[in-house]
């Protein structure tokens, strides 16, 4: 069946913008032609979907390709940036999609500026799920995941910063552990001897050491990494080899973390056995994973019915703390009608002096309005 | 368009348009060109029905893509780079053996930690959670840099386009590394850049090109197929030399030996004990030996022009790909 005509779309913006205004979110439409550039922070796979444009002098412009952005640059311009702020917003956003239309239309809500993230975190998953309902989606799955709550985890760890990195990037990018694990690139033959004179030394020792293997092969020019950097990894990668790889107790941790899923009361439970059993100190997120919890009680949500996994990261390295995403029941494996999460560090990115608390959903209309007979089928 | 001329694009200008015309002359196509306004279309001697379209190669990727041209000779960097699903679009008939370049991942040599991809990737996330900014690569090739980083779970960077002299963007601060072509990777030497170990993203050459999307209409294909049978009779006989020998005793079993170890095909065997073998360039020095080494007294070695096979590979690929 084809997707409603025009009139129904008209229906279905105005029923979820009134819904979004109703709950004091302020309307927010930035034009549709946007600066490019502030989109390819966003990494290459945004940028390769960007439809381009110039203008008489060059300037390169696109097509807006989502509304985070744009919305946060709005909220920073404004006198009261930093105090707290609600937006929503409905409207075109234009992506290379090979399969599928690339123009499509995209609601969504972000609250920006508030320190009690929890109860804003579940005031954006209520609203959210609220505006789902108001259209006709009342059959949802969702699922929960907490970026927060596993860097509490790798913080408690004590782990090198070298894994540490490896690891959260392997988490926000849904990489399989074993294999982040199994990244050996400091067991480098050629690097062998450097790495052996370099074990126990100091910062200053190894860059001394690097700087005279750079005059001995007659390298003058140093591109983009600065010899400082070049010795740093040196030692990151020395303090590895002689700890003969990732410790085994700490992976079977990692392990026993990413496997923990169900409804998330009973996750809390096994997060906070796992923490004491592993002598972990991670009191304070899970007082924020529990008080989060009651605020969605709060707001009416069932949260009995919602599926945390401790290993959803959304495939995104921009969240910092709380994510979701909601499918329909019928489609579980299908692309999500609802999803969105806590991205403290991206107002900053983009020239805010501090961090601002941020959290935001997105809806796509496209897939809120296919009729529950099609979705029956 | 039925009736229209079987398309041609070849590149106008360089050593790739001289290496070009010298492939289709040594198959005997000559290439025509015309003349004033008429510079950039010509034909081939002697042959009716086909339009040669001298075109600069990125030009002729672009009408291969859309269709305006049937065939075309450009490198397959640029096929991979400018044409999304590539595959689906166009048909890489033959390497023509010139063009040699591929299209690597440098990182300048100072970095004497970063051997592999892997170790990009990883310097790659510190350099963004240090800074804040992620690491530049300079480089034409956008579309191919960013599958091959995709395919290697490199994120943590951002393409910077370059148009020209790609290899001198990190040392004038252009860029943290480079994706670009080398033939002998003096350039990036002298850049004082290095390729990665597993760093090699296409190993690219010249090719002859089919468009699948051009409207091949009968005649279109008929006049393929004489181009086609030309290009490999001669490559056949460029990569091949007819052997012969004048044998006591042949049996069977030799002739099944020389084509299982020398891959030396039996063509003729006569009363007066003389043999015959086609025989691959490159082996045909150990056949010769062996060839004495059972008895032959001498054994000749000749060049030939060209061999005309009635199974013409080259067309039965181009027919197959256009379904």
């Amino acid at each position: 069946m084809q997707p409603m005509a025009g009139f129904d779309l008209r229906v279905l913006r105005k029923a979820l913008a009134e819904h979004f205004e109703a709950a004091g979110y302020q309307p927010c439409e930035p034009p549709i032609l946007q600066p490019a550039s502030i989109f390819f922070d966003s990494g290459e796979d945004m940028r390769s979907r960007l439809y381009l444009t110039s203008d008489l002098s060059g300037a390169e412009y696109c097509l807006r390709p989502e509304y985070t952005i744009p919305v946060c640059r709005f909220y920073l311009d404004q006198a009261t940036a930093g105090s707290p702020a609600a937006y929503c917003y409905c409207g075109p956003v234009f992506r290379f999609r090979p399969d599928g239309a690339s123009e499509f239309i995209q609601a969504g809500l972000e609250n920006f500026g508030r320190r009690d993230r929890e109860a804003a975190d579940a005031e954006i998953l209520g609203r959210a799920l609220g505006a789902a309902h108001a259209v006709g989606q009342t059959e949802l799955t969702v699922r929960l995941g907490d970026a927060g709550l596993f860097s509490s985890l790798l913080d408690a760890l004590a782990l090198s910063p070298q894994w540490r990195r490896r690891i959260a990037h392997g988490h926000a990018h849904e990489k399989p552990l074993d294999r982040v694990l199994a990244l050996d690139n400091g067991k480098s033959l050629d690097h062998d001897g450097v790495l052996a004179a370099l074990a126990g030394t100091d910062k200053h020792s190894a860059r001394a050491l690097v700087e005279d293997l750079l005059s001995i092969a007659g390298i003058s020019t140093v591109g983009g990494r600065s010899v400082g950097e070049i010795a740093e990894r040196f030692l990151e990668q020395a303090a590895l080899k002689s700890n003969d790889g990732f410790p085994a107790e700490k992976r079977a941790i990692l392990e026993s973390f990413l496997a923990i899923e169900g409804d998330p009361d009973d996750a809390l439970a096994k997060l906070a056995e796992l923490a004491k059993a592993a002598k972990l100190d991670l009191a304070q997120a899970l007082d924020r994973f529990d008080a989060r919890l009651g605020f969605m009680a709060a707001h009416g949500l069932d949260v009995k019915s919602f599926q945390f996994a401790a290993r959803f990261a959304r495939n995104l390295d921009y969240y910092t703390g709380f994510v979701f995403e909601a499918h329909e029941k019928a489609r579980p494996d299908e692309k999500p009608l609802v999803a969105g999460g806590r991205y403290d560090g991206l107002l900053k990115s983009l020239g805010a002096s501090d961090d601002i608390p941020a959290v935001g959903a997105a809806l796509w209309v496209d897939r809120l309005r296919r009729e529950p007979s099609e979705r029956a089928q | 368009m039925t009736n229209g001329p079987l398309v041609i694009a070849v590149p106008s200008k360089g050593r790739l348009q001289e290496n070009t015309a010298s492939f289709f002359a040594r198959a005997g196509l000559v290439l025509v060109q015309g003349r004033g306004a008429r510079e950039y279309r010509g034909r081939i001697a002697g042959l009716e029905g086909v339009e040669i379209a001298f075109i600069s190669a990125s030009e002729i990727v672009g009408e291969l893509a859309a269709g305006t041209a049937h065939m075309g000779v450009t490198g397959e960097d640029l096929i991979r780079e400018k044409i999304p699903d590539a595959d689906k679009k166009v048909a890489l008939l033959t390497k023509l053996g010139f063009g040699h370049a591929n299209v690597v991942v440098a990182v300048p040599q100072a970095w004497i930690d970063v051997k592999s991809m892997a170790d990009l990737e990883d310097v790659a996330s510190a350099f963004r959670a240090r800074r804040g900014e992620r690491m530049r690569v300079a480089t034409k090739y956008v579309n191919l840099t960013r599958r091959f980083f995709a395919a290697q779970h490199v994120t943590d960077y951002r393409i910077v386009e370059s148009l020209g002299a790609t290899e001198g963007a990190p040392a004038a601060g252009g860029a943290e590394l480079i994706v670009d072509i080398t033939t002998t990777g003096a350039t990036l030497a002298a850049n004082a850049l290095k390729v990665l170990d597993d760093g090699v993203i296409l190993r690219s050459e010249a090719n002859l090109v089919a468009s699948l999307i051009a409207p091949w209409s009968h005649a279109a294909r008929e006049t393929a197929r004489i181009i086609l049978s030309r290009i490999e009779a001669e490559e056949a006989a460029r990569t091949t030399r007819e052997v012969a020998a004048q044998l006591d005793d042949p049996q069977d079993e030799l002739f099944n030996k020389a084509e299982a170890n020398f891959a030396a095909r039996l063509r003729r065997f006569g009363d007066d004990g003389w043999a015959t073998f086609s025989c691959p360039n490159e082996k045909v020095a150990e056949l010769a030996d062996w060839l004495i080494s059972c008895g032959a007294i001498e054994v000749t070695v000749a060049a030939l022009d060209y061999v005309f096979s009635a199974t013409n590979q080259l067309h039965k690929k181009l027919l197959e790909r256009l379904g």
